[in-house]
């Protein structure tokens, strides 16, 4: 790691709270790519809006910071347009499963080669604190004075039933895990979701530092457990509660959307010249006479 | 001039339309100009649709009442459509078609009635190809050969087989035979003087055809009507010149997409109507903060909501001007035929691209789905200017994406090209890209970006002019009326007025020249497809201008020059 200490340096100053998980992600964040050697411009993240989609702002990096809910196009676009950057879309639990929801299923579904990082606090942090659809039934928020009456989301299973392509989970406060996982993501050719429980220490008092170190274990060390079987996979994605499971889910290599396209995108659109003379033949096959 | 209008109607799924594409082939082939129009239902069988073609032996930019020859496919075409024949007109129908109401109708002379599907089977071809028969029975009243609609019939199911050809071939000929059996040799519409190669083209076609040839690289879009053909013709061509179309889920996605893919520097746009536009003016916003090129086509169709889904109206110009919320710069372009939307769409890439903004095409189902034949493109035409991009060596490593400059305008980096990051951002930023929160900043940004208005401004578009130079009246318009308005103006002139006619293919910033036209002594009048007088406020808005009257139409059905004299009613000029 010493040999690129400055590529993906984060910044002292954010706007975050003293404490908030975000911290351990954009230090677990740094470390992957320095790990895996990158330089900051080959990377790109797509942010939403919310504190999670401030990330990009405090490390090295090209940065496309897009509207909330929106991350999951626009990196799309980004990654067809030009498949030798490096994308990683931010964002919190509010913009990707509510917001998003829709590109959340059609980004599984097209199976972009991206890695997608959810920053998941459970809780709409940036508006003070009201329920996500992330949110543990009962949590008593701004806009649910009685309690959360709705089941949580739950984007794990929602992931494996669509057949995505790399379905993980991790922990704000475990570095090397988060670091670990993030790695194992953008190796990954094709959509790589990793769900990130994240400690909102302002907003959320239920899902806190505590409430998951006394519950969380690693897949990844479960001897016997094969992330390429789908329906233990899928079985695994309702275990919360007692125990919460952190590690990849479930991994399969599908066609990538670029894949799709066949040899159209092997050199990225943005590399491709304008040819005028393929252009006149297109023209020409209109004229008449 | 000459003219000549054919007009085959029926259900959806007829085959009127197959009927229609072999006749416009040909006609043009043969030699002829031509405007043709669609008029069909939001259903995917049966209700009544139309295809209008008007042939001329001079170009012709819109349509016109009279009918010529009447093919009905249904009952409904000659219940409609007999009030629209001219004395000389024919009707050529299925026999099968008719029901009590039009049973005596063909009792009369000029009513022809042709079995097209029989005619197809008794010469041991499918049913589909009784179209065939119906080309080759309107082809009658055309030619006297049939040498060019076989030929046209060659090109188009070439593909299929040479067996299907001849079988084609066949029954065209046996429909052609029928009439001229029944109807003699009768004189021919004229033909142009001069004639060569053209290309026939609907809107549909010449708006990705100029993005194409412009530069295209990646549209992103969600099927909207009328904006579906846009979308399916990048689908269908793009590939040929390195183009990606990638369906998106909805058109928040759509527009998000193709502004990830500008932002990577590649040439980006996408095609809806007013519905899904309305779903893309967030990320409107967003390409005005960011500072992404984008182009967005919207075909417009009659609103509000779902409206009248495959019409046509020009209802959404101050919504598409408008665009979003907050202040921002752009740009609203409004062609008004296939020829002036092929080069315009390359202005409104560099427009994008130069002033780094969001520019909106408005189009409309009736240029969208009418064809006409124009004269070969002239590629050397198309101008690509990207504007400001620099290279990695001369970004440096410490690229300011948002760098003030004295135009507003700060060079592009596109990502991966160089040591230093692109940092673009839809939240308010400094010069590096970096989120702030400083008032002096925001203001500072936001006149950066404001500045870019102004040069947009002067480099507007000119008006159109056509007709009087010193006229005493003067007709204005915008987008697909541009035809009917230039026909209007030719009528009236022809019959002693001195009339101009001033169609606007940019809307938004209006041209400053046009500001004489509006001060000038004599009457205006303002022709549009809404309801409100759209265009009529939007010049108030940036002119002092007081029109004599206006002409609108709301009905779903598009303008031709007959509507606007019907409304004018000699009130144009004294003379």
């Amino acid at each position: 790691m010493a040999k690129n200490t400055a590529e993906f340096t984060v910044a002292d100053q954010t706007a975050w709270c003293p404490g908030c998980g975000n911290f351990g992600i954009i230090n677990a964040l740094s470390q992957a790519l320095e790990g895996l050697g990158l330089k900051k411009n080959q990377v790109l993240y797509v942010s939403g809006i919310g504190q999670a989609g401030k990330t990009p702002h405090y490390i090295h990096g090209n940065v496309l910071n897009t509207l909330h809910g929106r991350t999951l196009p626009t990196a799309t676009g980004a990654k067809l347009a030009n498949g030798d950057l490096h994308v990683i879309a931010v964002g919190g639990d509010g913009d990707g499963y509510a917001e998003g929801g829709n590109h959340f299923l059609h980004a599984l579904r097209k199976n972009i080669n991206i890695t997608y990082l959810v920053h998941d606090n459970q809780v709409f942090g940036l508006t003070k604190g009201q329920a996500s659809p992330r949110s543990d039934q009962g949590m008593v928020t701004g806009t649910t004075p009685q309690g959360v009456s709705l089941e949580a989301f739950n984007p794990l299973a929602t992931a494996i039933t669509l057949n995505g392509g790399f379905v993980a989970r991790s922990y704000a406060g475990d570095r090397d895990h988060l670091a670990r996982t993030i790695q194992a993501a953008i190796q990954h050719e094709g959509f790589a979701l990793i769900d990130i429980l994240q400690p909102c220490v302002t907003f959320n008092k239920i899902n806190t530092y505590q409430f998951y170190r006394s519950r969380i274990y690693d897949l990844d060390q479960e001897e016997g457990y094969d992330r390429r079987n789908r329906e233990a996979a899928w079985a695994r994605s309702f275990e919360w509660g007692g125990r919460i499971p952190i590690g990849i889910f479930y991994q399969v290599d599908r066609p990538t959307l670029a894949d799709t396209y066949g040899d159209l995108l092997k050199t990225p659109l943005v590399k491709q010249e304008y040819d005028k003379s393929v252009v006149a033949q297109l023209v020409d096959r209109f004229r008449i006479g | 001039m000459q003219t000549f209008n054919i007009k085959i109607g029926g259900e959806a799924g007829q085959g009127l339309v197959s009927i229609g594409n072999i006749l416009l082939r040909a006609i043009t082939q043969e030699g002829w100009h031509l405007f043709a129009h669609q008029d069909y239902e939001s259903r995917i069988r049966g209700g009544h649709n139309f295809f209008q073609i008007r042939l001329a032996n001079k170009p012709v930019a819109s349509w016109e009442n009279e009918i010529d020859v009447l093919v009905a496919l249904d009952e409904t075409t000659i219940i409609l459509g007999q009030g629209e024949l001219r004395s000389s007109g024919v009707v050529i129908y299925d026999p099968g078609v008719l029901g009590e109401k039009a049973k005596e109708l063909g009792n009369q002379p000029n009513y022809l009635g042709l079995p097209f599907g029989q005619i197809a089977e008794e010469l041991g071809q499918p049913k589909i190809v009784a179209n065939a028969a119906a080309a080759g029975a309107i082809w009658a009243l055309l030619s006297d050969d049939l040498i060019t609609l076989h030929q046209t019939l060659d090109v188009m199911f070439g593909s299929k087989g040479k067996k299907v050809v001849e079988g084609n071939q066949k029954v065209a000929t046996a429909g052609f035979d029928k009439v001229r059996e029944v109807m003699g040799s009768r004189s021919k519409p004229a033909k142009p003087e001069r004639q060569g190669e053209r290309l026939l083209l609907k809107g549909n076609d010449a708006l990705p055809l100029g993005a194409l040839s412009a530069g295209l690289k990646f549209m992103s879009a969600y099927p909207m009507t009328p904006a579906t053909g846009v979308t399916e013709f990048i689908a269908e061509y793009g590939r040929e010149v390195s183009a990606v179309m990638e369906q998106a889920e909805d058109e928040i996605s759509a527009i998000n997409m193709a502004i990830g893919a500008s932002y990577t520097g590649v040439r980006a746009m996408t095609a809806t109507s007013g519905g899904g536009f309305a779903l893309m003016t967030e990320a409107l916003s967003l390409a005005g903060s960011a500072e992404i090129p984008i182009v967005v086509i919207n075909a417009m169709r009659p609103g509000p909501s779902t409206g009248l889904p495959t019409r046509t109206e020009q209802g959404d110009l101050s919504f598409a001007v408008a665009m979003s919320f907050g202040d921002f710069p752009r740009a609203v372009f409004a062609p008004g035929d296939p020829e002036e939307a092929f080069y315009l769409m390359g202005e409104a890439f560099n427009v994008a691209e130069e002033y780094q903004m969001p520019v909106v095409v408005l189009s409309d189902q009736h240029l969208a789905d009418s064809y006409t034949t124009v004269p070969p493109f002239d590629l050397g035409r198309v101008k690509i200017k990207r504007g400001k991009v620099v290279s990695g060596a001369e970004a440096g490593p410490d690229y300011l994406r948002y760098a003030y400059t004295k135009d507003g305008i700060s060079p592009r980096l596109y990502p991966g090209f160089g040591d230093g990051v692109v940092v673009s951002a839809g939240d308010e930023h400094d010069e590096k890209g970096h989120l702030i929160e400083d008032g002096e900043t925001r203001q500072k940004m936001m006149e950066k970006r404001m500045t870019k208005q102004g040069l947009v401004e002067k480099r507007a578009m000119e008006p159109v002019l056509c007709g009087s130079e010193e006229p005493d009246a003067t007709l204005i318009g915008f987008g697909s009326t541009k035809g009917a308005i230039a026909e209007a103006v030719r009528a009236l002139n022809e019959g002693g007025c001195k009339v101009q006619g001033v169609h606007l293919p940019q809307v938004f910033p209006l041209p400053e020249s046009l500001d004489a036209i509006l001060q000038r002594p004599g009457r205006k009048f303002i022709v549009e497809g809404n309801y409100s007088g759209q265009l009529e406020a939007l010049l108030a808005s940036r002119f002092a201008v007081k029109p004599t009257g206006s002409i609108r139409r709301y009905d779903g059905r598009p303008i031709n020059a007959q509507y606007i004299l019907d409304r004018l009613r000699g009130g144009v000029c004294d003379g």
